[in-house]
């Protein structure tokens, strides 16, 4: 720029097409491994094929056969919506709840201490969290059999996650407090925002305790309570992680989930554009839920900016 | 009455903590104790602990005793302290040694494509939202909006097509399957989080740097980059832990399983031969936590402001 000189084309011109220089790469990458799958995932589920395989045009059958005809359809979008709901249930109240309880200490240190305490989980890769649970705490000698025996509660002896009266509860529980994962500290930063002056306010006016934290905490925490809620349901729609791990969608398909599912037809049947299609719905799912979580579950700035 | 309610709410958030953290210190536990100790009972120290605790008691009590202690029938109710010790570090480091024979390839493998990641996500991250946040020139609003809109987007929407392309690009059974597109993915997060901190910073700063004579480049290595290094922190600290966590691509991507990460490799060993064992597969869950648990504690502030702050907030 401060050294002038004869240019074919503009100084403006130039400058532009070197700020596209620099982007160069990061829109390069961020077009071929994520806007190509996106647009794949769409075309390719018109698709019946197999990897290296001829592909054959069959328009939406794919689909058709998907919300119609595939037995596994209905129960695995039930055990979805079953695990959905206990998630939400779970990880918008009982880490809240904590949140609190580590707000309202009187002193600092402990506050930080359980802070950093609740956050040693997450060092815990999410594969050997599952693996410990069903290697672990669910198998026939393990934790929950061995207490139960203990407390002489043989009778409730059983093989958790084999056992298709319990598999699917006992998949929900995984994890079990519910507290070891973001949540807390992303409540606890909701909490540490609200105003001193809209707490000194609630004191005057004789608002504490159970009070309080329903009528004052609550309303101040939504865009957390909603994020966390964004997040839950998105992870609960797509997520598949944790059963493939612990009991491959069985015993039967008591524990299938409609992503698991998309799995085994791309890399076990080789469907996969049948799988495809499975993707486009599910993000459809995901999709209708986000729009409608933002456009009906205000956050505190909405609700105060209305006002 | 102020203090009884601290000391309640005390207890039960310590409660919690104990139940959360339970499972982990039976992973613990266990991964110092022989097969037939586990199955013998599920709860209980490690036998080798035991025999170091009592021989350990009795040498404490001055007891002039001559080790081993026999119970009349041939059991051996103590060992000599140096014994226990050396039994208790035998089965302890058998464990391990065993567990660490195993990983160590995943490990070496995660630390390179987490390295890689890393740096490529924080460059192109940062350089991409500078430019978009200190430039403006034609376009530039949409390829904010072309980089953002992809948070949108399901990772079950993209997993199959992903692995379709990245086969078809050859890529399968390479650490680049796992990099560029972790790099593709995350640089979005950065960019987002990178542009939210350039925006806020004052004009003036800039100004004056390029009244003092310096170039764009210079701006950027001198200014921009020691002035962020907080949220390079926080960026850095949250992809790694997705990289470390990231399970189903790796194992997708890795048929011949020559380039798996910790996450995918702790599932082949639990499936594997070597899962009869369970004081290796305990201990292989302990060591695999074991270098996220050394960066959390060498950058404790970072974390937590990385999984609370605006980071989330997408």
């Amino acid at each position: 720029m401060t050294r002038p000189r004869p240019a074919l084309i503009g100084h403006r011109a130039r400058f532009t097409l070197s700020c596209y220089g620099l982007l160069l790469v990061p829109l390069a990458l961020l077009t071929l491994f994520v806007y190509v799958p996106v647009m794949w995932a769409f075309t390719k589920s018109l698709f019946q094929f197999e990897v290296g395989g001829a592909s054959r045009f069959i328009g939406l059958d794919n689909y058709v056969e998907f919300i119609t005809r595939d037995p596994t359809t209905i129960p695995s979008f039930l055990n979805m919506l079953f695990l959905t709901l206990f998630a939400v249930c779970t990880r918008l109240s009982i880490p809240l709840i904590l949140a609190k309880l580590i707000h309202a200490l009187a002193s600092e240190r402990a506050r930080y201490f359980y802070r950093v305490l609740f956050l040693i989980p997450v060092l815990v890769p999410g594969v050997a969290v599952q693996l410990i649970w069903a290697g672990m705490i669910y198998r026939d000698r393990g934790m929950l059999n061995e207490a139960l025996r203990a407390v002489g509660l043989d009778t409730l002896v059983t093989g958790w996650l084999s056992d298709p009266s319990t598999a699917l509860v006992a998949v929900a529980f995984v994890g079990f407090p519910f507290v070891g994962g973001f949540e807390v500290l992303i409540y606890y930063a909701g909490l540490s925002s609200i105003p001193q002056s809209v707490t000194e306010a609630a004191a005057i006016e004789g608002c504490v305790g159970l009070q309080k934290f329903f009528r004052i905490d609550i309303p101040m925490v939504l865009s957390q309570l909603k994020l966390i809620l964004i997040l839950t349901i998105i992870g609960g729609v797509q997520g598949f992680q944790g059963i493939f791990i612990m009991t491959r969608g069985g015993p039967g398909f008591k524990t299938t989930v409609p992503g698991l599912w998309m799995y085994f037809n791309a890399f076990s049947f080789q469907r996969m554009g049948y799988a495809c299609a499975i993707g486009v719905c599910l993000f459809a799912v995901i999709f209708g839920l986000t729009i409608l979580n933002m456009r009906y579950f205000k956050s505190t700035e909405e609700l105060v900016g209305r006002r | 009455m102020r203090r009884v309610r601290n000391g309640a709410m005390h207890l039960v958030v310590a409660a919690v903590a104990a139940l959360t953290l339970l499972p982990f210190v039976f992973v613990l536990n266990n991964s110092f104790r022989t097969n037939s100790e586990i199955y013998h009972s599920f709860f209980g120290l490690p036998n080798a602990l035991k025999d170091m605790a009592q021989a350990g008691g009795a040498a404490l009590r001055g007891r002039e005793t001559a080790f081993p202690v026999d119970a009349g029938n041939g059991d051996i109710i103590a060992a000599a302290p140096d014994e226990a010790l050396a039994r208790f570090g035998a089965i302890a480091v058998k464990g391990y040694r065993m567990a660490w024979r195993v990983i160590r390839p995943y490990m070496l493998n995660t630390f390179f494509v987490c390295a890689v990641t890393v740096l490529g996500v924080g460059l192109l991250g940062s350089m991409s939202a500078y430019v978009l946040s200190r430039y403006r020139f034609p376009g530039s609003k949409a390829v904010f909006i072309y980089i953002v809109s992809t948070m949108m987007f399901p990772g079950v929407l993209t997993l199959v097509p992903s692995f379709l392309l990245v086969k078809q690009l050859g890529l399968l059974n390479t650490y680049w399957a796992m990099i560029l597109p972790y790099i593709a993915g995350g640089q979005v997060f950065a960019t987002f989080v990178f542009k939210s901190f350039f925006d806020g910073l004052p004009e003036d700063l800039f100004e004056s740097a390029r009244i003092d004579g310096a170039g764009h480049f210079q701006i950027y290595v001198n200014l921009v980059v020691p002035l962020s290094k907080p949220v390079l922190a926080v960026v850095m600290i949250m992809n790694i832990l997705s990289t470390w966590n990231n399970f189903l691509w790796p194992f997708i991507t890795n048929i011949d399983g020559r380039h798996h990460v910790i996450a995918s490799g702790l599932y082949v060993l639990a499936t594997s031969p070597h899962a009869s064992n369970m004081s290796t597969l305990f201990a292989a869950y302990m060591a695999s936590s074991v270098p996220l648990l050394l960066l959390f504690i060498y950058a404790t502030k970072p974390f937590i402001q990385g999984v609370t702050s605006g980071a989330f907030k997408a």
